[in-house]
Formats: C-alpha cells, sequence, structure tokens
C-alpha cells in the first residue's frame, strides 16, 4: 500500500491549461479532475467529454408531464360528466393546454433530477480536494502521483507556467 | 475603459455583498412598513368582507385583477432576456439577466398574491386544488381560469429553479471568498459546485434545455392570461388578438422594469464596467420593438371593430378614447406607444436620465393599459341600463401600494445577499471575446 500525492496545477490562462491537460495525458500521471471558473468547450474537446445524458431525464419527464396534465383534466372532467359550453366532456383543445403546461413543469422536474443524478450534487467531499482560486479566474488540473514521483508533477505543471497547490496525501488501496 | 478581467468582475460583485450601511436599513425598513399596510389593508377586507374594494356590478373585476395581470407581464421579461437572448446568444443579456431574472420570480410571487386578494372568501382557496375530497367536487379545467392556475403555479416553480441553477456557479464563488457563518451558509446552497469539468459537462446541458423549455413557458403563460378574457363574451375582450397582444406587452412592461431596476443599481454598486450605456440602450432599442408591436395591438383592435361592424363591439372602442375612462386611454397610448419613439434619437437613449424616465412613463402605461383593458370593457357591457363606473377605494390602494413595497422590499434583501449581476456569465462573456456591449 503505498501514498498517493494529489497536485493541481492552477493556470490563468485557458490555452495553457489545455495545452497541460493534453499533455498530462500522455504521462504517466492519471488525471483526476479539472476545475475551471467558466464552461470550457476547449477544455471539453481536450477532455473527449461526451454529451450529457441530462436530456434524457427531460424528455422523460416531458412525456410523463403530458399525459399527466392531458388525463388529470380529463379525469376531473369525467367526475362531473357535464356538457359545459357545448363542448365534449372530455374536450381536447382545452385539456391540451393543461397537457402542455404539466410537459414543461416536468420536464423542467426531468432536467433538475437529471442535473442533481448527473453532477451527484450535493457532494461537500469534492471540496476537500479544491483550490478556492478555481471559482475565481483559475483553470485548475489536478493529478495524481506516487511520493516519489512528486517532484516530477510538480515541475511538469510549473514549466507549462502553473502555480502549485498540493494537498494532503491519501492512501492508496492495496 | 479599463479591460474588464475575471478578477474585476468578481470583485465588483462582492463588493455589492459587503455589508450595508444604515441608509439601506432604512429604506428596507420603510419598504417593510408599506407591505404591512398593504397586509393590513387585506386582513381589513378578509375580515369586513370584499365590498370594502370598488368593485360591484358591473365591474367585478378591478385593481386587483389590474395588478395580477400587471405583475405577470412585470415577470415576462426576466424570462425572454435570461431564456430567449440566452438561445440567440446576445451577449448584451448577460450583465442584466440575474436581477431580469430574480424580477421575474418576485414579480410572480406578488401576481399571484392577487386572485387570492380578489376571492372574496380566501380560506376557500383550496378549492382549486384537484384533490380528493368529501364535496366530491372537481376542477373543470375546460374553464381559463383553471389553465391560469396551472400555468401561472408552473411559470413561478420553472422560473424558480432556473434562477437557483443559474445562481450555483456564484454562490461558490461566494463561498470560497466568504468567512465564518455565511461561509458555512453558502456552502451548503451552492450545494458543493466545484466548477468540475463533469459538472460543466451537465450543467450547460441542463441550463440550455432550461432556456428552451422557459421559451416556450412564458409565451404560453400570458397567453393563457389574456385568454381569461378572450374567452369571455364581453365586448373589448373577446377578440383572438389578445394573446399576442398581450405577451408583447408583458414584454413590454417588463423591459421597462428592467430599467426602472437597473439604473439605481447600476449607480449604487458602480456597476458601470459591467452594465454599460450600450447594455441599457440595447433594452431601450427592444423597447422600441415591443413598443410598436403593442401600438399596432391598439390600431387592430379598433380597425377590427369598425370592420367587424358589430354595434356592441364600436360602442366600446368609442367610449375608450372618449369616455368616463378616456383620460386612463390617452396615458395608455401616450405612455406605451408615443414616448418610447424618442429612443429612436441615440442621444435620448444613451442618456440615464431619460432612460430612467421613459422607463417610468412605460410602467405607468402598462398598468394603465390593464386598467382600460379591465374596467371599459365589463362597464358598458351589452345592456345599457346595466351600464356603471368603477373607483378604487384606499384598501385597493393600500393594497396595491404593498404590493410594490413588498416586491421592491424582496428585490432590495436580494441585491445586498446574493450576487445581482452573474459573474459567471460574464466571464463566459470576456472569456468569448464577445462583446457585452463595449
Amino acid at each position: 500500500m503505498g501514498t498517493e500525492y494529489r497536485v493541481m496545477g492552477l493556470f490563468t490562462d485557458e490555452n495553457r491549461a489545455v495545452s497541460a491537460i493534453e499533455a498530462i495525458k500522455d504521462s504517466p500521471w492519471p488525471l483526476r479532475r479539472v476545475h475551471s471558473p467558466v464552461p470550457s468547450h476547449k477544455i471539453s474537446d481536450a477532455l473527449r467529454l461526451k454529451k450529457s445524458k441530462v436530456g434524457y431525464f427531460t424528455l422523460a419527464g416531458g412525456i410523463a408531464g403530458f399525459f399527466a396534465g392531458f388525463l388529470l383534466a380529463a379525469f376531473t372532467a369525467s367526475q362531473w360528466n357535464l356538457v359545459v359550453s357545448g363542448k365534449p366532456v372530455i374536450a381536447l383543445v382545452p385539456f391540451f393546454i393543461v397537457g402542455f403546461e404539466f410537459t414543461i413543469l416536468f420536464a423542467v422536474f426531468g432536467n433538475v433530477a437529471g442535473l442533481i443524478h448527473q453532477m451527484q450534487l450535493p457532494e461537500f467531499t469534492g471540496l476537500e480536494e479544491y483550490d478556492p482560486r478555481c471559482s475565481g479566474e483559475h483553470f485548475g488540473i489536478l493529478a495524481a502521483c506516487k511520493a516519489d514521483e512528486l517532484e516530477g508533477l510538480k515541475a511538469f505543471f510549473q514549466t507549462r507556467g502553473g502555480e502549485i497547490n498540493i494537498f494532503s496525501e491519501k492512501q492508496e488501496h492495496p | 475603459m479599463n479591460e474588464l478581467t475575471f478578477a474585476k468582475i468578481d470583485q465588483t460583485v462582492l463588493d455589492t455583498l459587503k455589508p450595508p450601511d444604515r441608509s439601506y436599513w432604512l429604506t428596507v425598513g420603510i419598504l417593510f412598513a408599506g407591505a404591512l399596510a398593504g397586509a393590513a389593508c387585506w386582513i381589513y377586507q378578509i375580515l369586513t368582507g370584499i365590498g370594502v374594494a370598488g368593485m360591484n356590478n358591473p365591474v367585478g373585476w378591478g385593481t386587483y385583477l389590474i395588478n395580477f395581470v400587471f405583475w405577470v407581464g412585470i415577470a415576462h421579461s426576466g424570462t425572454l432576456i435570461s431564456a430567449i437572448l440566452h438561445l440567440l446568444r446576445a451577449g448584451w443579456r448577460n450583465p442584466i439577466a440575474r436581477a431580469a431574472e430574480t424580477m421575474t420570480v418576485f414579480a410572480v410571487c406578488i401576481a399571484g398574491l392577487f386572485p387570492f386578494i380578489h376571492l372574496g372568501r380566501v380560506w376557500l382557496v383550496f378549492y382549486m386544488l384537484p384533490i380528493p375530497n368529501q364535496r366530491n367536487l372537481w376542477q373543470n379545467f375546460q374553464s381559463p381560469l383553471m389553465f391560469d392556475v396551472v400555468a401561472i403555479s408552473t411559470y413561478l416553480t420553472v422560473s424558480s429553479l432556473f434562477w437557483y441553477t443559474g445562481m450555483l456557479p456564484d454562490l461558490a464563488i461566494v463561498r470560497d471568498r466568504a468567512t465564518g457563518i455565511r461561509k458555512k451558509i453558502f456552502t451548503v446552497i451552492s450545494l458543493g459546485w466545484t466548477g468540475a469539468h463533469e459538472q460543466w459537462r451537465h450543467y450547460a446541458r441542463g441550463y440550455l434545455f432550461f432556456a428552451a423549455l422557459a421559451t416556450p413557458l412564458v409565451i404560453s403563460v400570458h397567453s393563457v392570461v389574456s385568454w381569461d378574457f378572450a374567452l369571455a363574451v364581453v365586448p373589448g375582450w373577446h377578440t383572438t388578438i389578445f394573446a399576442p397582444y398581450f405577451v408583447a406587452g408583458a414584454i413590454h412592461s417588463g423591459l421597462a422594469m428592467v430599467l426602472t431596476l437597473m439604473i439605481p443599481i447600476r449607480k449604487l454598486f458602480h456597476y458601470e464596467e459591467i452594465i454599460t450605456v450600450k447594455v441599457l440602450e440595447s433594452v431601450a432599442k427592444t423597447i422600441i420593438f415591443t413598443g410598436l408591436i403593442v401600438g399596432f395591438a391598439y390600431g387592430t383592435e379598433f380597425f377590427i371593430a369598425w370592420y367587424s361592424q358589430n354595434p356592441v363591439e364600436m360602442a366600446i372602442f368609442k367610449y375608450r378614447p372618449t369616455g368616463d375612462f378616456a383620460l386612463g386611454f390617452w396615458i395608455m397610448v401616450v405612455c406605451n406607444t408615443i414616448i418610447p419613439l424618442l429612443f429612436f434619437f441615440k442621444k435620448i437613449r444613451t442618456t440615464i436620465p431619460w432612460l430612467f424616465g421613459i422607463s417610468i412613463c412605460v410602467n405607468i402605461g402598462m398598468w394603465y393599459e390593464r386598467f382600460v383593458i379591465i374596467i371599459t370593457s365589463v362597464s358598458r357591457d351589452f345592456i345599457p341600463h346595466a351600464w356603471g363606473l368603477y373607483s378604487p377605494t384606499m384598501i385597493e390602494f393600500g393594497i396595491m401600494l404593498g404590493a410594490f413595497c413588498l416586491f421592491f422590499f424582496f428585490f432590495l434583501l436580494f441585491v445586498k445577499h446574493l450576487p445581482s449581476v452573474s459573474m459567471t456569465e460574464m466571464k463566459e462573456t470576456v472569456e468569448q471575446g464577445a462583446g457585452h456591449g463595449d
């Protein structure tokens, strides 16, 4: 069982951060996380991130919402079974409006559920290996290394113009 | 002008969250007292009966529903700015999006109060909820009033979730700079956001869906509000133009309220470099556009009344500019369609006092628009012997004042306790090198 160090390279320039990400992928040090103050297409491309699946939750919510809204309106109308203004008891046009509003509402619920599920929030343990500068103007690249590789990893970030933040070591699982 | 940097954006916005001085709390106190006065008027109305309001046959819909429509309208530009302009990639919306979204949330809350206030027996409001009950009564969703319950509740829920989700990265920025109890609070409400790439990947997608869903919602909500009127067979109401007319009017009033709120905030919080004159100018240009649509709608209503040769319809449209409520009609026309045309002059739309003054005029004009639509139509129905007049009582004015105070009270609390400009979106603008109005 060895000791693993977590080293974060902090860059103020997005392009430098991207080139460091590209370079670290060819290095022996595993990349753990990248933090940025803004969403960055360049970083997404460098990390070859796949498209998020949040949309499936949104779609599922929307479909469920339409039927929930329409069926709710149909159910309440059928409880009275009374013709109003010459409209059929199960009137398609007005109930479509209710269905539409419920579509939006449930799609948003699905979207929020998808975000919570996919981003795994709330989650406070991530703050343990996090540099507050990453919410300001720094792009943070967190990589792991063994004790004897620490200097090498520090040098890797420093030569690329990054500042260093070393987090307390973690025990690797045997 | 100095270049905006990430650090400068953070510093400017975080400076607004420093402990406020006495004048701030004094203003908050005055507004709270105003809101309490409104609440006292409402309690008096509940205890005494709805008769303390000026509404009576034939004018059964008075200032409460005027204010309801007014506040729903105010709410609309928040979603226009945050969702529609986000989808259109309009960079100038970034500095004002957060305040506009906040305005939306508070304005919908205020709007949602008015149907309750309008109810004579507010304690029976749960009759509107589709829940199993011993009365065996179920709502009829063929009624536009039930569409409205669904639409407004949906709008409040969606705009609140959109607002909070959009604020997550900014709450983390505040957390990272705060200390003590404040840090603990912001740690909890930022949900542990760290700006990790996995978080951004889902967040950017989710935010896009929020915007895509909020866009049809905003159009549907005020269309539904307009159908409260248009589906009733009342002269002046029963017209198919109402949905687009109401939506354009809502955005017109909401944009004016954005200017009314943002101009003092810009001055007080030294936001001049973030909310540039060019940003305000862009809002003014949009007001010209919505003002022209509203003006076109006013003209179309008169044209259709004449073209139909329907005597009842013609009578109501003769009554509006010349009858008992003619003053309100002309305030509406001048403030909503003529005064905003001054924004065609660059000097006027780039001068802060003019922008502020015209925004106030549009707010007044849009309130009167709802007054004219609601009151003139029901006061002169089909049968002349049932005609009547309407004037609000002090109780109605008190409740209206309370509503305005409550709105500004909430907004004032917000600007001093949460980031009133989206730091993240401003950084994105700077990062992409896109102009936000420089």
